[in-house]
């Protein structure tokens, strides 16, 4: 799943014909200075500026700001911009219209295994997470497109009534349609607010998830993917995804700081039962990666670099289940050319290194890491007849 | 018995390298278990009428290519499954394709990144017509003794290590292809093994889960038991331990769950396949799934390491029960045959060479001459006649010879557009030959009368020098056994107009004070013969070989720096005339002497 932005994700909430607020995005008080000379609203409405980052608890923060005029959003987007919040610094700010309402509802559309749901409800904001029961879904299956009577009954049962029933029916028709047209895994439009002005409902806020996979048809999807996990993604995991993407086979690498067991794991189901093992044995994971479908070495080289370079790790586990056809001695061959360079710039002093793997030319790539022995490395190398995850219980009983 | 893959499963594979690579795989399973190759056929427009070779054995079997499903099953309505290796943007494509066929009946994806919407339509599509789709993303399908689909199973030895060759009591069913692996490995070692092992894929929507396999399963007398290796996300583990607990089954369920590690780790970090994440509301934990699983009574080891003892003692309880029999290993298995390499490694063959070379090895990693590594050559500061030296003539010159050789290089690189090799190159160029044809072009012309005479002058003059023969003797040697003599005369230059190169050379040679024989007779034979006729001078030819005879290149090599320095002009030449764009050119007219005899009646073709 691929998380997009407000902005962009606002972007194509209005390409299928979904009224959004007005906003820009911009990246300097300047910008957004000649931004209010061509656009009228900008000076009429009153404005709400948000960091336009991949942040949680954005409230807390300070980074968003309600109820401005132009000057105060001017003012909101200087304070913000450069701010720098852990890893991140705010680069863009979103302002958009603030759009008077009364009512506010909910819409959502998701991907289920027989199909679609639609999700409505005739409350929004933070009364739909406690009022769940009041959401009612329109449940389609594969292939099939939300009928207008379908969707003006689930409205009718969300207990909208009079002309908001067509409405609210027709507002989720277009959200199912963007949803079913961009490939997107879940959409989400809380509040949905009914404007004052002239009755219209509006999409207040959005969360868009794409389906990343299927971005080789959608030439127009021109904006990053936001990470997923509430921050922005660190400049070592941006370079290990920027050879994943280059590569047969895959390489994964997400930090996670205050850990001291370092992960070089394969395979993307292995490598979660090695992360398993670790928690269940009382340790503290420094990071989560995976290598697979027989990448080539040099990409598994960079990714060891990027394990030996954790801070404060004490043990790293080069675990792996018995591969199909991912070469183990080619692999390997990578893992130990990073060992290597990671000994020669003084990193892995006092780190221990636990080895377990099977498969294609298992006994070469086996040999291999246990001759790093003799050049110094504190290393303990097993084999298929050693249980998976044994070796994070050896080296964690050690400590 | 097994399930959805047997003895009587023939398969299509869809798509280019990687389906290859699966055949071999699947190849060496069919030698293992003694039955014929299971892939009948190939789908790949761009090389449709063509075969591949799969190796089977110690032979190999051909593989036809067609353009579309419908055509291989036409030719070969045996296959009944297709094995999808199409890139992710035409597999969903390709997918529909195989299932729309009415002969194929189980359509396995390997396919990775396949849009989650193309997996559903296709998951869809296969349940209407009744038909299996497994995967995306899946690693493929096994049934021990009788079919493998895919790669999984991994290398040779790893099918005989984990006893494929044979049916075991175990159905296991995982989204991890690597832990598919892991697990039949581990039913071999703790138990008898296994029937039939899937891959349904890491993706959110397989387009069948668990429980489509479950029934399968339950309804297969030889499977006992059924591994499920499952992991946090969507709600597949659940359905199946809800299948597993409505009503008392057969099967025996034994499952794990991976991903409790997510309940310590910062709020929202997910990471593993792409179907492994938390539903928005906490729903597909792995926790909620393991609990799912063992309130429906299925056996639920702590963690994957306990999973070898619980499958262990699960089986000696069958065993004890009479449910199921301890296996009989057959007496012995094929081997698959070694490649020569590997036999040549393990000492097992002898092979006689084809060829023989005793000047440079590049199987390390990069080239050594004679022995020194050409890096090393370079780095203490080497040159080219050095290398020339090494190849041509197994030593390493000295710095004294080396430029010698290189002046030699550099006074014979060129001679201009108009004699016979530079012309060649350029009529080829002309034509628009390609660089080393028309290089070839010219070198062709070298010869007795054109640069050639190198090595011959050097053995006459070697020859002389190694009998002590006077310049007189030697003359009439070789008016009597070979005519005139390699390396004396010149077209254009003579005693009045003399050759600079040989004067250059000559001189240069002669400062350093060394020993030349060959040049000193060559010069003496010079003084003769030029009194003769005023063109009978050493030429460049001769001057070349006397210098190179008397520093110790063999004979046979001579000519070879005439070819190799003036293959410098001619790619000189031929580079210039490209970069011109010059056009195609012929012969005028006037230049020809048409001597041939004039037009005539052509008389009626005798019968």
């Amino acid at each position: 799943m691929a998380k997009v932005l407000e902005g962009p994700g606002m972007g194509l909430m209005k390409k299928w014909g979904i009224t959004v607020p007005n906003y820009v995005v911009v990246t300097s008080v300047d910008e957004l200075t000649k931004l209010g000379q061509v656009n009228e609203w900008l000076k009429k409405s009153k404005l709400v500026v948000k960091a336009h980052e991949a942040l949680g608890s954005r409230f807390k923060l300070g980074l968003v700001k309600v109820d401005l005029d132009f000057k105060g959003a001017e003012a909101a987007a200087k304070e913000m911009l450069g701010r720098q919040v852990g890893s991140i610094t705010v680069v863009q700010v979103i302002v958009s219209e603030m759009i008077p309402h009364k009512e506010e509802y909910y819409c959502a559309v998701k991907s289920t295994r027989e199909g679609t749901d639609i999700l409505v409800a005739n409350c929004g904001g933070i009364e739909v997470e406690s009022n769940w029961e009041r959401v009612k879904c329109l449940a389609l299956e594969v292939g099939q497109q939300p009928s207008a009577d379908a969707l003006e009954k689930v409205a009718k049962e969300a207990g909208f009534t009079g002309p908001l029933v067509k409405k609210m029916a027709d507002f989720a028709g277009k959200m199912f349609t963007c949803f079913d047209s961009e490939d997107a895994q879940y959409l989400e439009v809380n509040p949905v607010v009914l404007r004052e002005l002239d009755g219209a409902l509006i999409a207040l806020d959005a969360v868009t998830l794409l389906d990343g996979d299927a971005k080789f048809r959608h030439l127009d999807w021109n904006f990053a993917f936001a990470a997923e996990f509430g921050r922005a993604y660190s400049k070592h995991e941006m370079e290990v995804m920027a050879v994943d993407s280059k590569i047969k086979g895959s390489v994964k690498f997400i930090e996670i700081p205050g850990g001291d067991t370092a992960m070089l794991p394969a395979g993307g189901g292995a490598s979660v039962y090695y992360s398993d093992a670790v928690v269940a044995r009382g340790g503290k994971l420094a990071n989560y990666a995976e290598y697979s479908g027989d990448p080539p070495d040099w990409a598994v080289e960079v990714l060891t670099d990027k394990v030996c370079s954790l801070p404060g790790i004490k043990n790293i586990i080069v675990g792996g289940a018995i591969a199909n056809f991912t070469d183990v001695k080619k692999t390997f061959g990578g893992i130990i050319n990073g060992f290597r360079k990671a000994k020669s710039e003084g990193k892995l002093k006092g780190v221990k290194i636990w080895v377990r793997r099977g498969g294609p030319r298992e006994k070469e790539g086996l040999d291999a890491m246990r001759a790093l022995k003799d050049e110094g490395f504190d290393i303990n190398v097993f084999d298929r007849h050693t249980p998976l995850t044994d070796i994070v219980d050896k080296a964690l009983q050690k400590q | 018995m097994s399930i959805l893959a047997n003895k009587d499963t023939y398969v299509v594979i869809q798509g280019g390298v990687a389906g290859v690579n699966a055949a071999r795989r699947m190849a060496e399973f069919c030698y293992l278990i003694k039955r014929s190759l299971n892939v009948l056929a190939f789908v790949y427009p761009p090389d449709a009428g063509k075969s591949h070779e799969i190796p089977y054995g110690s032979g190999l079997v051909a593989v036809p290519i067609y353009k579309t499903v419908a055509e291989a099953t036409t030719h070969h309505p045996q296959i009944n499954t297709s094995l999808v290796y199409i890139g992710a943007d035409r597999a969903m494509k390709g997918g529909m394709e195989a299932l729309d066929d009415a002969h194929i009946k189980v359509v396995s994806m390997i396919t990775e990144g396949v849009p989650e919407k193309d997996a559903k339509i296709l998951g869809r599509h296969a349940t209407k017509l009744g038909k299996v789709f497994n995967g995306p993303s899946s690693i493929g399908i096994v049934s021990a003794g009788s079919c493998r689909l895919g790669v999984i199973g991994g290398a040779f030895d790893n099918l005989v290590l984990s006893k494929l060759y044979r049916e075991g009591s175990f159905g296991v069913i995982t989204k991890s292809g690597g832990l598919s692996n892991e697990i039949i490995w581990i039913c071999s070692q703790f138990a008898d093994g296994i029937t039939t092992a899937i891959g349904i894929g890491g993706d959110a929507y397989p387009g069948t889960d668990y429980v489509s396999y479950l029934e399968m399963f339950e309804n297969d007398p030889q499977t006992k038991a059924v591994v499920i290796v499952g992991e946090m996300g969507g709600d597949l583990e659940e359905r199946a331990a809800e299948w597993y607990g409505a009503k008392k089954r057969r099967v025996k369920l034994m499952a794990v769950v991976s991903g409790f590690c997510q309940e310590s780790l910062p709020k929202g970090m997910k990471f593993g396949h792409a179907g492994a994440k938390e539903g928005l509301k906490g729903e597909g934990s792995a926790r909620a799934k393991s609990d799912a699983f063992k309130n429906a009574g299925a056996i639920v080891p702590a963690t994957f390491g306990a999973l070898g003892p619980a499958i262990k003692e699960a089986y000696q309880e069958m065993l004890k029960s009479g449910l199921v029999k301890e296996p009989v290993e057959p007496a012995s298995l094929p081997k698959l045959p070694k490649t020569v390499e590997e036999a040549m490694k393990a000492d097992e063959v002898m092979v006689a060479p084809l060829i023989r070379t005793t000047i440079s090895d590049d199987r390390g990693d990069e080239p050594c001459y004679d022995g020194y590594p050409a890096s090393e050559l370079i780095n203490k500061g080497y040159q080219i006649p050095h290398v020339v030296g090494l190849l041509w003539d197994k030593r390493l010159i000295s710095n004294q010879e080396a430029e010698i050789i290189k002046r030699i290089m550099m006074l014979s690189a060129d001679h201009g557009p108009c004699v016979s090799g530079a012309l060649g190159t350029i009529i080829a160029a002309c034509a628009g030959i390609g660089m080393s044809q028309s290089v070839a072009a010219g070198l062709i012309m070298i010869g007795p009368r054109f640069g050639g005479a190198v090595t011959d002058a050097g053995r006459y003059f070697k020859y002389a020098v190694d009998n002590k023969m006077t310049v007189d003797e030697f003359l009439v040697y070789m008016k009597k056994n070979h005519g005139p003599v390699p390396g004396i005369g010149h077209r254009v230059k003579s005693l009045r107009n003399p050759d600079k190169r040989v004067k250059e050379l000559v001189g240069y040679v002669k400062s350093l004070n060394t020993k030349t024989p060959c040049l000193d007779f060559a010069l003496e034979v010079e003084k003769i013969t030029s009194v003769k006729k005023d063109n009978l001078i050493l030429n460049v030819d001769g001057t070349m070989a006397a210098v190179l005879v008397d520093i110790g290149f063999p004979v046979d090599s001579l000519n070879g720096f005439f070819i190799l320095s003036r293959t410098i002009g001619l790619i000189g030449h031929w580079v210039d005339q490209k970069r011109q764009d010059s056009r195609l050119i012929r012969l005028f007219d006037y230049l020809v002497n048409y001597a041939a005899p004039k037009r005539r009646e052509v008389p009626p073709l005798k019968q």
